[in-house]
């Protein structure tokens, strides 16, 4: 464990930004967001949840997959430019973990998604411990906690008005060899935690509940909006299609492009002819909490859910996912 | 103040149930963290779990026209369902547009219509005497229309700005302006929580979701998220009624009602009109007057 | 920069009278400025305030939409429609951003060849002092 006063960290940071693009949590009127920032002052560190998970700039909102232009018969197609490091600073244990959920389910068994696999390559994550756990937050729940360190690079804890620094891969080392923070040896600060710890019923438990009635009276508030898949770190649903950018005589531009999308809307799971397997709010509802609480660990070995409390915060109508949790 | 209204709600939905007047009603209830949240109930006996207090933003107009059609899949064959619900004087006034446009009927609705004390701030509850943006110019305090009443019809104060916000962003200059709006729908996730908690937007398929031809790409960029909330408040002129659910849905705060007062602002200048005031009315775009005079 | 601008305007003319008058100013000779790519519409009441709102996104920097003067609508009623539409969506438009002097609804009948050519002239002074609409785009 190393210790460093808040202006050398910013000092820090300042030097990585020239090599690499830094993204941080920063205010944007009444929201917390990752975005990247070209200087360290511009850092929230005062930040608590950010309101969408940082999980955007590994798997993007909007990303190009292919760039085709077409000129008379000649055909040119393109990938575009991932290259260039970034450098995710004070992601929280939660978000950090919930990479490792997209790992599993993206990267781990072939075919792996090449597009997010490159951009986590090339991304240093330096977590940031949660000083306390807020309004929503679980988890504790999930096997992790406010100060879990075990999927970052770097950790930082907050000590008093610096932080200590806990070096955990070789990546992170390498992002701090030859600076001078001094050694220390004193534990990081256990941050309290506060919220009670709900169990998770392994899958099984989940598919004999599958029928419940619950289902229906839960989804009754549900509005079918996209809030909570959209600001979920391991949400990770996309929806691919062409875009014509340009055309004209014997020319032709194309991109291919993926984009999130939602389970909870019932577009989503429509298919030819119009038919739709999922054509109620109780069954996409019912599905979102399958897929992370049953399907995903029962297919990829992992709950995907990390307890950040996101879409508890971001419901408009107040379906709150630990009583899901309490109820089934 | 708020707290006669609840008891009021609970002692109507109890009898409502207990006669077997309605099958649902919709209120609001605490949420296991003290929020309050839509409530369904289906028995008396949880007509206690009902509350009400002035951070229920929802507009819970929103959920009738669905419920009915839910109950009406279970019913008797030639039975019609009947829902009750607690409704603010704006949301009377959307489920006045919504009877107009043919999605409800007027039967079918029992309304439970509060006095309205106006609402708290959603984002920020500790700001300027707390009250909501759109209960600071709102003058309406009785729905138009409603079955029971609860609550005690506060006084009026008449609002010094009848259009808050309006005036500040039409004083920016043009590239301000752009740029404002840039930034703001910059925040969008294009998640459409506004549409969803909006009764206005009940269109079977949104063409900011209609792909075959697309309308909008399904790229979540600036430009795809102007077009969807400039759209979205051009198709409610005329029609919304202010009550400022998409705001309060908003997970990322944008100042969607802005927009939405803005049109309310010049479509009342225009055609002399108010969203829902009239159940038999025409909206102005759907109506016209051979001899009038408009600025184009 | 703005010298070497020119404005690309859509317009959408109803069939009856705008398109007609269009055709007019092209048989009469009368010029005007060649800035607007025009789509012949049934009638003003058929433009959907969408596709002024899409033409704006794909790249426009102007339109025009331009019927049959009030009381001469061939299905009798469809420019009152547009008229009021049309004076909502202006003021809106400006709000969001997008200038008033970038939209123009005009009335010309069949006959006004050299109005026609007016109205495009004038919007098109409007688009090329304005400069070229450049939309929302990302902030970051």
């Amino acid at each position: 464990m190393r210790a460093t006063s808040h202006e050398s960290l910013l000092a820090w940071l300042d030097t990585l930004i020239e090599r690499s693009t830094l993204v941080a949590p920063q205010r944007v009127e009444r929201e917390w967001l990752y975005r990247p920032v070209s200087s360290a002052a511009a850092i929230a560190f005062d930040f608590q949840r950010t309101t969408v998970s940082p999980k955007g700039y590994f798997f993007p909102e909007t990303e190009v997959l292919l760039d085709i232009e077409r000129r008379g018969r000649e055909v040119v197609m393109g990938e575009p430019d991932l290259a260039g490091d970034q450098l995710l600073f004070a992601i929280r244990p939660c978000d950090a973990r919930a990479l490792l959920v997209l790992d599993a389910l993206l990267v781990d068994r072939p075919p792996a998604d090449s597009y997010y696999a490159r951009r986590r390559e090339r991304t240093t994550l330096v977590g940031l411990a949660c000083p306390q756990m807020w309004d929503g937050c679980f988890c504790t729940s999930l096997g992790s906690g406010p100060a879990d360190a075990s999927a970052v690079d770097l950790m930082l804890y907050h000590d008093g008005d610096g932080y200590l620094v806990e070096t955990v891969t070789d990546k992170g080392a390498a992002l701090v060899a030859g600076v001078d923070w001094p050694e220390v040896d004193r534990p990081a600060p256990e941050p309290e935690i506060t919220a009670e710890v709900v169990s998770v019923r392994p899958p099984d438990e989940w598919l004999a509940a599958f029928d419940e009635v619950v289902w229906q009276r839960l989804a009754d508030r549900c509005l079918s909006c996209h809030a909570c898949t959209y600001v979920c770190p391991t949400c990770r649903c996309f929806d691919v299609r062409d875009d014509l950018t340009a055309a004209g005589p014997g020319y032709v531009h194309v991109q291919r492009l993926r984009a999130w999308d939602s389970c909870m809307s019932p577009a989503y799971r429509r298919i030819a002819g119009g038919h739709n397997p999922r054509p109620d709010t109780a069954q996409r509802l019912r599905n979102r909490f399958f897929c992370k609480f049953c399907y995903s660990p029962r297919d990829f070995c992992a709950v995907a859910c990390v307890g950040c409390g996101r879409c508890i915060a971001a419901c408009p109508a107040g379906v709150d996912i630990v009583e899901v949790l309490r109820g089934v | 103040m708020t707290q006669e209204i609840e008891t009021g709600i609970r002692i109507r939905v109890k009898k409502l149930l207990d006669l077997g007047e309605v099958s649902c009603v919709i209120g609001h209830e605490h949420g296991p963290r003290g929020h309050t949240r839509p409530a369904f109930v289906y028995d008396s006996a949880d007509a206690e779990r009902l509350v009400w207090d002035r951070t229920c933003h929802h507009n819970l107009v929103a959920y009738v026209r669905d419920k009915i059609a839910t109950l009406a899949r279970g019913a008797e064959p030639g039975s019609t369902p009947r829902v009750a619900v607690v409704a603010r004087p704006c949301d009377v006034r959307s489920l006045n547009v919504l009877i107009h446009e043919g999605q409800v009927t007027r039967e079918s609705v029992f309304v439970v219509g509060v006095a309205c004390p106006g609402m708290l701030d959603a984002g920020d509850p500790e700001a300027q005497d707390g009250q909501a943006l759109h209960c600071r110019y709102c003058t309406e305090r009785v729905p138009v229309f409603y079955d029971a009443l609860v609550g005690d019809p506060p006084k009026v104060k008449v609002p010094d700005e009848p259009w808050p916000g309006v005036a500040e962003v039409e004083a920016m200059p043009p590239a301000e302006r752009l740029a404002f709006w840039t930034q703001e729908f910059d925040r969008c996730i294009r998640c459409y929580a506004c549409r969803q908690a909006c009764p206005a937007c009940y269109c079977f398929e949104c063409l900011a979701e209609q792909v075959d031809p697309p309308w909008v790409s399904i790229a979540h960029r600036v430009p795809q998220k102007a077009f969807f909330h400039i759209m979205r408040a051009y198709h409610l002129a005329g029609r919304c009624s202010g009550c400022q659910a998409c705001e309060a849905a908003c997970p990322v705060h944008l100042p969607l009602s802005l927009l939405n007062r803005k049109i309310a602002a010049e479509v009342e200048a225009l055609f002399g009109y108010v969203a829902g005031a009239n159940p038999d009315t025409p909206p102005p775009l759907a109506t016209f007057r051979k001899d009038e005079e408009l600025p184009l | 920069m703005h010298e070497t601008f020119e404005p690309k305007i859509v317009g959408f003319l109803c069939n009856w009278c705008s398109y007609a008058g269009a055709d007019m100013a092209g048989t009469s000779r009368v010029a005007y400025p060649p800035n607007v790519r025009i789509i012949r519409v049934p009638c003003s009441g058929r433009v959907d305030p969408l596709y002024v709102l899409k033409a704006f996104q794909e790249g426009a920097d102007g339109v025009l939409i331009a019927g049959c003067h009030p009381g001469d609508c061939h299905y009798g009623d469809g420019n009152y429609h547009a008229r009021r539409r049309y004076a909502l969506m202006h003021r809106f438009l400006d709000f969001v951003g997008i200038e008033t002097g970038r939209l123009c609804i005009d009335w010309v009948s069949a006959a006004e060849g050299a109005r026609f050519a007016q109205v495009v002239a004038q919007l098109t002074e409007n688009v090329r002092a304005l400069g070229p609409w450049t939309g929302w785009n990302d902030a970051c």
